[in-house]
């Protein structure tokens, strides 16, 4: 059965990446499939295309892509080998179809992974027009990612998630017997059982979905990401704040113990979070921010001179920043717009 | 939409803000995107009497299914020299134009049936017809006719004269189609039934009553198909915008059907109505006929019903060239007392309410329908000529808004020097009162207007067209296939567009004197990118290229030798201002070989190219 399952990978897409940008507010789309890269509309994978070259990134050909001819060959190995074990009807054939089938899953997403870092690195600097020193177009493997005025987010398309499920429920079924006959391979079972449910777990600060997204204090639209700040709750809830002053304000007024993790944006890279206890902060320099005083963030370690040179006002830490005199004042009223 | 007069093109604003979101080209020429300049668009201009760049457009006329309207088309006249376009609501472009023979002044246009049937047109300036050169005074001798005309409206491409009945030498004005019990009958106005022809503004306006014009074009329908009438050999042109090519063609037509009204015999009958009738509009349920008595001190209701006991009954007053003349009191179901200075136009919201805009003393008057009395008015500012309710003229009205198309704007905006601003007023008309939300300023004069809600075109909007689909001659659906190539002393340049370059974008070996033809392909298959292209110097306009389109723009070469810049005109992306390109002109006779770079060479290549061109035949060889 899990087996048969996967024959829905030969048409249904493995992997979804999406990429939204101010200019593309109903975004663009590519859909990974075991032979093939396609657009979600027919005509989004020419536009990738099209603005990569900007970037100096190559086109996505995907009759150029060795493993997209590989994939349909391994998956119809992997669904026979299944069959066969299944007719096999032994408990060894069975655990060793499962440890084949999560080595290709691993192997498939490294694969991938590989293949996204070759594109987002090899670039063609000499004839790209947009040359960012130091930076790299590498989509992310799962979640989301800030890459110039796009946010890209990759994940699991339905074939997927077949097949993501159809291994959980393999793993799940030698699990359970494990359990009644304990042996050496409940172990490994186990961890790949993890390995199968750790992508989904790790609660991160996620991208600014810019005019879309609204700050959980003043409940005003996020338009600009550079002010930013993100509180990420223990349970894994991503709250966005339209300035650090709002999201201050609401991650003091939570229970101490449900507080959770506030990030501040980098005022010059606001893509990147900074965990706002190692952030260098700006207060009262020349820049204004949408609410109150101008408070801004910068990554740990920017070199405190130049920032002084440039926006005025003076340097604070995070524990500064919360026993601020003119802060405290008015961290009692809930401030109006 | 509203029609913008005299600047000849359709504007299309949005309800409730009045922002302006597109200018739709009809029948004028249009420099900010090359209609009636570039080569593809310039036969949609055509007529019999030449490229007629300019025209008037009165009445938009959204198309109707059951009575109601569904988004597919709009139609609109063009007054001057007589046309109707139907213009595509899924592209906003214009796609095909009729020209109206045997006609002078297509006011009474293009209102239509309510399947879409028919559109029709009537003569506001009558004329000899057929043309002769006779003295105008002759016109008193009754050699000059109006005329009737139905063109067939439901199938894209294939609009055509269905039929046209010649009536007596009257000014046709306005017209609606009945629905529901009256559908398979028109109303037009006619004024003017004094037949003036010099002063008519005192001329005209002598007799209590005009006539309102009811036609059974089911009847005459039958009766050309049964071949009654005589085919005169009339010429007029039909030119229609291929989506597929992208290019339109102008087909000389000639022969249409004429039928007087003793041909087809009761089908066409005369309502007399006071005085000077301008609009005539059938209410929702099509049992009322509504005169906008243009000078009258009433606004005159008719009963369908009445008419047609009084038909039954041959309650004639006189006959005119076989005319029936119906009397006034077998017809006429009310008279809405006290309506102010000038009725013109009815709308109706639906709910047993009509409103008629009244010119003189500028305002919107609200009466009810059964009940023929005034329960509301307010001011327009000023002189309120159309008025539009969305979808109010129609078996199904959008009762929310009425909006005032108004002529004069003094000190509603900031002055702009003798000529002001017209405008147009929106007035919320849910509850008992009117009520003045906003106003705007319109493009052109905004003589009427149709609405409908967004949600029954947008689905349909196409993003962009496909390249792929694209069967234009000069097509280049992939940079690679670019070229140029020389006929005589025409160059046909084949270039592509895309975000941020154009291919080729270095041309040498054009001679002054020779004519170089653009054809520019945006293959961007993207949503919101069009591309444009200008040459310095160029005698005509410039390209605007929606992607997956192909058009054409004519440089005739300057005799100034010198290397010419092009570049797009339209902000398409970061690096816009790069997208740029050279023509090289050198003398004529020069030994300059034709060339064009394109990306799969390189420059090296270019040279080796243009070396072995020249060892070949010098100047003058096509190559790619």
């Amino acid at each position: 059965m899990t087996a048969l399952s996967l024959l829905s990978t030969y048409v249904l897409p493995l992997w979804e990446v999406r990429l939204i940008a101010p200019q593309y507010p109903e975004g663009l789309g590519m859909h990974i499939l075991l032979h093939t890269v396609v657009g979600i509309r027919p005509e989004d994978l020419g536009n990738i295309n099209g603005l990569n070259h900007y970037i100096g990134m190559k086109a996505i050909e995907p009759d150029t892509i060795p493993a997209l001819k590989l994939m349909p060959w391994g998956m119809a190995a992997l669904v026979a080998s299944g069959l066969g074990a299944a007719a096999w009807g032994r408990r060894g054939g069975a655990r060793a179809w499962v440890v084949l089938f999560s080595l290709c899953a691993i192997a498939g997403l490294v694969d991938f992974w590989k293949w996204e870092y070759d594109y987002g690195h090899s670039l063609d600097t000499e004839n790209a027009s947009i040359v960012i020193p130091g930076m790299s177009y590498q989509p992310p493997l799962i979640g989301s990612k800030q890459l110039l005025n796009f946010t890209a987010t990759s994940w699991p398309a339905p074939g997927g998630w077949i097949a993501l499920a159809a291994l959980a429920l393999a793993v799940g079924v030698i699990l359970d017997d494990a359990r009644r006959r304990p042996t050496k391979l409940a172990p490994l079972a186990a961890s790949l059982g993890v390995l199968v449910t750790f992508g989904c777990g790790t609660p991160a600060p996620r991208a600014i979905v810019a005019g879309a997204d609204s700050c959980q204090h003043c409940r005003m639209t996020l338009v600009d990401p550079k002010f930013a700040a993100q509180v990420v709750t223990a349970t894994g809830q991503q709250h966005l704040f339209d300035s650090i002053d709002c999201g201050l304000r609401w991650w003091l007024a939570q229970p101490e113990e449900a507080r959770g993790e506030l990030y501040l944006a980098d005022f010059r890279v606001p893509a990147t979070w900074v965990p706002a206890q190692e952030a260098v902060i700006l207060v009262d320099g020349r820049v204004k921010t949408p609410m109150g005083r101008s408070v801004l963030a910068f990554s740990a370690g920017t070199p405190t001179a130049g920032l002084l040179r440039e926006f005025g006002g003076q340097v604070v830490d995070f524990e500064q920043l919360q026993s601020d005199p003119v802060r405290h004042m008015s961290l009692t009223a809930r401030h109006t717009h | 939409m509203l029609s913008g007069g005299f600047n000849g093109q359709l504007s299309i604003q949005g309800l409730p803000s009045g922002r302006v979101l597109k200018i739709i080209p009809v029948f004028s020429q249009f420099p900010e995107n090359g209609w009636g300049y570039a080569e593809e668009t310039k036969p949609m201009l055509q007529t019999t009497y030449g490229f007629v760049p300019w025209d008037d457009t009165h009445h938009p006329e959204l198309s109707q299914t059951n009575g109601e309207v569904d988004g597919r088309w709009v139609f609109i006249n063009a007054n001057n020299t007589p046309r109707i376009a139907r213009v595509d609501l899924a592209t906003m472009e214009t796609h095909e134009i009729l020209e109206i023979p045997n006609t002078g002044g297509n006011h009474a246009s293009p209102f239509i049936t309510p399947n879409s049937e028919y559109v029709v047109g009537a003569t506001r300036f009558s004329v000899p017809t057929p043309q002769q050169d006779i003295a105008i005074k002759s016109f008193a001798d009754g050699a000059f006719k109006g005329m009737l005309t139905f063109v067939r409206a439901n199938e894209p491409g294939r609009m055509d004269i269905a039929w046209q009945i010649l009536v007596p030498g009257y000014n046709y004005d306005l017209a609606h189609a009945g629905k529901g019990p009256s559908d398979g009958w028109m109303f037009f106005t006619a004024y003017n039934s004094e037949q003036a022809y010099t002063k008519l503004e005192a001329g005209a306006s002598k007799s209590d009553k005009d006539f309102i014009a009811a036609v059974h074009w089911k009847s005459f329908e039958a009766c050309a198909k049964q071949g009654k009438g005589t085919t005169w050999d009339s010429e007029y042109r039909h030119n229609v915008y291929n989506e597929a090519t992208h290019s339109a063609t102008s087909n000389r037509k000639t022969g249409v059907r004429v039928i007087t009204p003793a041909e087809c015999p009761g089908s066409i009958f005369y309502l007399p109505t006071p005085k000077s009738p301008h609009g005539a509009d059938v209410d929702p349920t099509g049992q009322y006929i509504v005169g906008g008595g243009k000078l009258a001190t009433v606004i005159p209701v008719h009963s369908f019903e009445k008419m047609q006991r009084a038909i039954a009954a041959k309650a004639f007053e006189k006959e005119i060239d076989g005319i029936p003349v119906l009397k006034y009191d077998a017809v006429n179901f009310c008279e809405v007392q006290n309506p102010g200075l000038g009725p013109l136009h009815t709308e109706f919201d639906g709910k047993g309410n009509a409103y008629t805009s009244v010119f003189i003393s500028s305002e919107i008057v609200k009466w009810t329908l059964p009940g023929c009395e005034v329960v509301d008015r307010q001011p327009t500012f000023y002189s309120i000529g159309h008025l539009m309710i969305p979808g109010g003229d129609s078996k199904k009205p959008f009762g929310k808004y009425v909006i005032a198309l108004n002529k004069i704007t003094k000190d509603r905006y900031l002055p702009t020097g003798p000529e002001l601003t017209q405008s147009a007023q929106l007035y919320d008309i849910s509850g008992d009162k009117m009520r003045l939300l906003a106003d705007f300023p319109t493009i052109g004069e905004p003589h009427y207007a149709q609405a409908l809600p967004a949600s029954l075109i947008e689905e349909r909007q196409v993003r962009f067209f496909k390249v792929a689909e694209n069967t234009h001659p000069m097509v280049v659906r992939a940079e690679k296939d670019a070229g140029i190539s020389r006929r005589g002393k025409t160059v046909h340049v084949k270039m592509i567009a895309i975000r941020s370059h154009f291919t080729p974008d270095n041309i040498e070996g054009v001679q002054a004197g020779d004519t170089v033809l653009f054809h520019v392909t945006n293959i961007e298959q993207d949503w919101d990118i069009p591309h444009g292209f200008a040459v310095m110097g160029a005698q005509n306009a410039e390209l605007l290229v929606m992607p997956g389109q192909t058009r054409t723009l004519k440089w005739v070469v300057p005799e100034k030798t010198g290397v010419y810049p092009f570049y797009c005109t339209d902000f398409c992306s970061a690096l816009h201002q790069e997208m740029q390109g050279y023509v090289r002109v050198s003398p004529r006779g020069s030994t300059i070989a034709l060339s064009a770079n394109t990306s799969a060479k390189t420059e090296a290549q270019i040279r080796k190219l243009a070396a072995s061109n020249n060892r070949l035949s010098g100047a003058g060889s096509a190559q790619r």
